[in-house]
This record gives structure tokens, sequence and C-alpha cells, in this order.
């Protein structure tokens, strides 16, 4: 049983089917209490400063604590920087093996990255529709969680975003993992309604700032969609495991996360969106499509390394939320 | 009367207002603000507001970044952005417009509708198209920061993609020999280029400008030449958020 670092979400399913533990490096790195310190160690080792937090993370993560025996790195549809990325772990000895989300959703294509993956970890498609046949319980509870955000808003928009950013790895164990969502859900079913006035969508990337939910919450706003991580969850309840990462969103054009967003604007009746960008990252140049596209208020909200939020950052929220107001 | 403060990154500014309009205005360094009318209490910084001579007013409304640390007691925060629209919706009497706020470190861009904010751009982390960049680069050239601000002819070409390295940029053009009013219509016409975008994004027939940098001439000129806008600069742009807290104040009194 290794332990197989993922940079992104990926099909999860073929490494609990091949026996090993799934841990997505990005949550490792963000609930550290040295986060910062796993950034520095990636710009000692030579890491640009203008390069994206998230990046030098999963390699402070994977370089300096060492219990990661392979890393599935997301060349293509995620993050172009992980291609540089997987070459510096190559250069550190760490087994890699890259993935790549066909842009255009070729079925074919993205069955044979699925196929492939599947022999380097030695399992099969049996083994892994098995395992999927297991998740989809799972991500059906999710999608029931993400109801209890919007619809009957008892969820907050943390525990909302935690639980779902979750799924890309399952904590490396799903039934512990379904065990602590079985009780969270049971005592949230029985919470009074939330009463925060605004009802705000977040797109993009999960945060590195840490108390982003906390913030707009004690400004009574409160986030009923986060778009990235409900992706992660895929609570499509599709059959055909191809089929199902080929409706996941995020690796692939930003029109059909439009789409995706826009339906669930109407759905969840938002006021306003908050993008959040990485700093230097190339998915800040899809802001400009969000802005024009989307036809609700939409606030860009940028970080660079983990932390809380800094005045600025403050201040153009409280305008925003009081412009929706 | 009525008392706005607007505590801002280098400066903190203070209008007294009624009906009839401004009727007094004072203007402290952040610092020496904080130093002289900051107390440290257990629940964190109070302000001296007798001290500062609005103790007698009937209402005070601040905004600016003190409002998560500072402990403002008996006064009413709002929102930055929110006491910008206000102050030039006071100012200018107009209720639709793109107001264009470029302060000591801050460049912001509203879009107003019917009097409301609707939507708005801010710089981020960057402060090359603000006061403090002007001040920056007055030094390198040695003139005064009225100087540098007053001009708009033929500008020097420069990048300025950092207000720190522009400074070098400048000593290059310097050394080719340029003129003083050119480089600085040069250094005005960056801060245009780099708000350039915000205001394509947020346009409207009318821009009203504010905050110290639109004391000067030089952007002013340079936003009327390059933009399909009237460009309107209200009396005192510089008080323009302080004037919004004291008029919401007013509004507020019912």
């Amino acid at each position: 049983m290794a332990r197989i670092g993922v940079t992104t979400t990926v099909p999860v399913e073929i490494i609990l089917a091949a026996g090993h533990v799934p841990v997505d490096l990005n949550n490792i790195f963000i609930t550290h209490p040295e986060a910062n310190r796993m950034i520095d160690m990636a710009e000692d080792a030579g890491y640009p400063r203008n390069l994206c937090g998230w990046i030098k993370g999963l390699y402070g993560v994977v370089v300096g604590q060492k219990d990661i025996d392979t890393v599935i790195a997301v060349t293509q549809g995620d993050c172009s920087n992980t291609h540089a990325l997987m070459e510096t772990f190559t250069l550190a000895g760490i087994d890699t093996i890259p993935f790549a989300y066909p842009y255009d959703r070729d079925y074919d294509l993205l069955k044979l990255q699925m196929e492939k993956l599947m022999s380097s970890l030695g399992t099969d498609w049996e083994q892994v529709m098995t395992v999927k046949r297991r998740l989809d319980g799972l991500r059906g509870k999710i999608a029931e969680l993400d109801r209890m955000t919007w619809q009957d808003n008892v969820v907050s928009g943390a525990e909302n975003h935690l639980y779902q950013v979750c799924c890309s790895d399952f904590n490396g164990d799903a039934t512990l993992f379904e065990t602590q969502l079985d009780a969270f859900m049971a005592e949230a079913a029985k919470r009074n309604e939330f009463t925060e006035d605004l009802r705000i969508g977040y797109i993009g990337v999960p945060p590195i700032f840490t108390d982003l939910y906390d913030y707009m919450e004690s400004m009574g706003a409160r986030v009923v969609f986060n778009e990235v991580q409900r992706q992660f969850a895929m609570p499509f309840g599709i059959e055909d495991l191809v089929e199902q990462y080929r409706h996941y969103t995020y690796p692939y054009g930003v029109f059909d996360r439009i789409e995706d967003i826009q339906a669930e604007i109407e759905r969840r009746n938002l006021d306003g969106i908050i993008h959040y960008v990485q700093s230097f990252c190339f998915r800040q140049i899809e802001d400009m499509i969000f802005r024009q596209k989307l036809d609700v208020p939409v606030l860009t909200v940028e970080g660079d390394r983990p932390g809380k939020l800094d005045a600025r950052t403050r201040l153009r929220l409280d305008s925003f939320l009081e412009m929706l107001r | 009367m009525f008392c706005g403060l607007d505590l801002g990154s280098r400066s903190v500014k203070l209008v007294l207002l009624d009906e009839t309009g401004v009727k007094e205005s004072r203007v402290f360094a952040t610092v020496d603000f904080y130093r002289q009318y900051g107390r440290r209490t257990e629940e964190g910084l109070v302000v001296d507001f007798a001290a500062i001579g609005a103790g007698g007013v009937e209402k005070v409304v601040a905004t600016g970044y003190g409002r998560n640390t500072l402990d403002l007691a008996g006064v009413e925060v709002i929102a930055e952005l929110k006491a910008h629209t206000k102050g030039a919706v006071w100012q200018t009497g107009l209720s639709d417009f793109t107001l264009l706020d470029l302060g000591g470190q801050d460049s912001k861009v509203i879009k107003v509708k019917k009097g409301r904010m609707v939507d708005f751009a801010t710089n981020d982390k960057c402060a090359a198209s603000t006061g403090r960049y002007l001040e920056n680069m007055a030094a390198v050239l040695g003139v005064s920061l009225e100087e540098l601000s007053s001009h708009s002819e033929n500008p020097v070409e420069l990048s300025a993609t950092c207000a720190i390295f522009g400074e070098s940029e400048l000593i290059g053009r310097i050394i080719e020999g340029h003129s003083v009013p050119t480089l600085s219509a040069g250094v005005n016409y960056t801060i245009f280029k780099r708000i350039k975008p915000m205001l394509n994004s947020l346009h409207s027939e009318v821009l009203v400008f504010t905050g110290g940098v639109a004391l000067g001439q030089g952007v002013r000129k340079l936003l009327a030449a390059e933009l399909n806008s009237e460009v309107v600069v209200p009396p005192q742009p510089q008080l323009n958020g302080a004037i919004g807290c004291a008029a919401y104040a007013m509004e507020k009194r019912g």
C-alpha cells in the first residue's frame, strides 16, 4: 500500500482500486501549520518568487516531508506549471506519473489516460468499477450536503467547501470520511436555518486564504455555491466512469464552466459571485471571460501565500457586499 | 454639524459638513493622526474625537482601513467605496458616472448608476498609479509634486510596470537628455495607461475624478484627451471620501 500524492483531482477510483492511499497534496499543504515554510523551501530550491504559491507548496510538501511514494501530476487540464513541477520532482528522485485531461474532452483519449494510470498502478476496469459503485453512494451524500447548504440553509459555506474539497482523496480513507460525513450531516440537519441576507457563489480554485468564508459570514453573507469544490465531489450520478470525468468541468475549457455556474446562479438564487484567482496563475486571464458572461456582479479576489485576508482584500469584500445590498 | 473621517493609507482626512457645505477640513499624516489622537485600550485603539475637533458634532461617520482594527466608539463605519460614491454624488450633483479615485496607495474605479455603486475595480498590490508613485518620481526628477503633476504634453515613453523599478527607468530617460516637462508628462501618462483597462471596462459618458492625484492638471488633461468622456473634478477631490462619510451622516439623521 503506497501513498500516492495527487496534484489535483484525478480518477481517485483507480488509486483506491489498486490498493493505495490517495493524498491530495493541496490539502496537506494548506492545512499544514507551517504552510508558508513549504513555499520558502521551494523558493530556496530556486522556484521563482513570481510563481503560484500552490505549486511551490506542493513541491515543499513532497520534497520536505518525504512520505509520499509516487506523485500523479496533472500535466494538462489543470495547471501548466505542473509540467515543470513534475520535472523538479524527478530531479529530486521522486517517482511521478503524468496524467493529462484532453482539452477537447475526447472520450477515447481520456479513457486511454485512465487505462494507462490503471496499468501504472496495477489494477483493471473490474476493480475500478467496484470502487466506483462504492464511491457513488458517498458522492450522493455529498450532493445532499450541498443541497442542505443552499436549500435548507443549515450548512455553512466553509463546511460545504471542506467536505467537497476533500473528495479529491476522501482524506485517504473513504470509510472513515463517510462516518465523519454521516455524523456531520445528522448534526447539521438539526440546526436552525442560517439567516445571512446575501447568497454568494464562490468560483475558481479553493482559496489560499484561511478565513475567507468566516469573514464573509461575519459580514452577513454566506457562500452557498462552491464551484470547483463541487466539481471535485462529482455529484453527477453518472454510471460510466469516463463520462463522469468528462462531465467534470474544471480541467477543460472555460465555457462549460460558465454554463455550469450560470445554471447554479439561477438554481441557488445567488446575489453575487466571488471569483478567486491565484497570483501568477494563467486562469487570471479567464476572469475577463467570467465578467463578461456572468450576469450577476463579480468580485475578483487575488491571493498569493497562505494566511488570513489582508486589509485591502477585506475592504474590497466589504464594499462588494455593501454594493449587493 | 456632521463629521466625516477618511482613514486613508497615507493621510487621514476630516471634514465638518452642514446643509450649506463643507465648514472645515483637516488633513493629518496617518501615523501622526494615530500617534496624537489614538489611545491604546484593552479593546483596541480608541480615537479621541473631542481632541480632533469632532466632539460636539451630531454624528461621526468614518471609512477606510481602520474598520476592522479600530474601536471607534459612537462612530458608524461605512465601506470605503460607498463613502467615495456618496462623496462624488454629493459634490457633483450627478447620479450616473464613472468615478476614478487616485489616492495615496489605492486606485479605485467605481461605476455609479442612479446614485448607487453598481460595479467597481481596484488596484491590487501595486501602487504604480497613485500619489505615492508620483512623490517618488518627483523626488527622482528633483521637482515638486505640483510641478510634476502639471505636465501632459509630449510624454516620454515609460513602461512603469512597478512603482519602484519605474524610478530606475526614469533615470535612464533623464540620462538620454529629455526635458523635465516631457519626463513629467511621461510619468503622468503611465498613470493613465495603468488605469485605462479599468476605465474601459466600467466606462460612462461622464468621468468624475477624485483623490489627491486629481489636484494636478497633468493626469486630468490626459484623461480628457484620451477618453471619450467628459472629465469632472469636484471642488475638493482629495476630501471626497470624508465628504461622503459626512454626507451619509447627514442623510442618516433622517
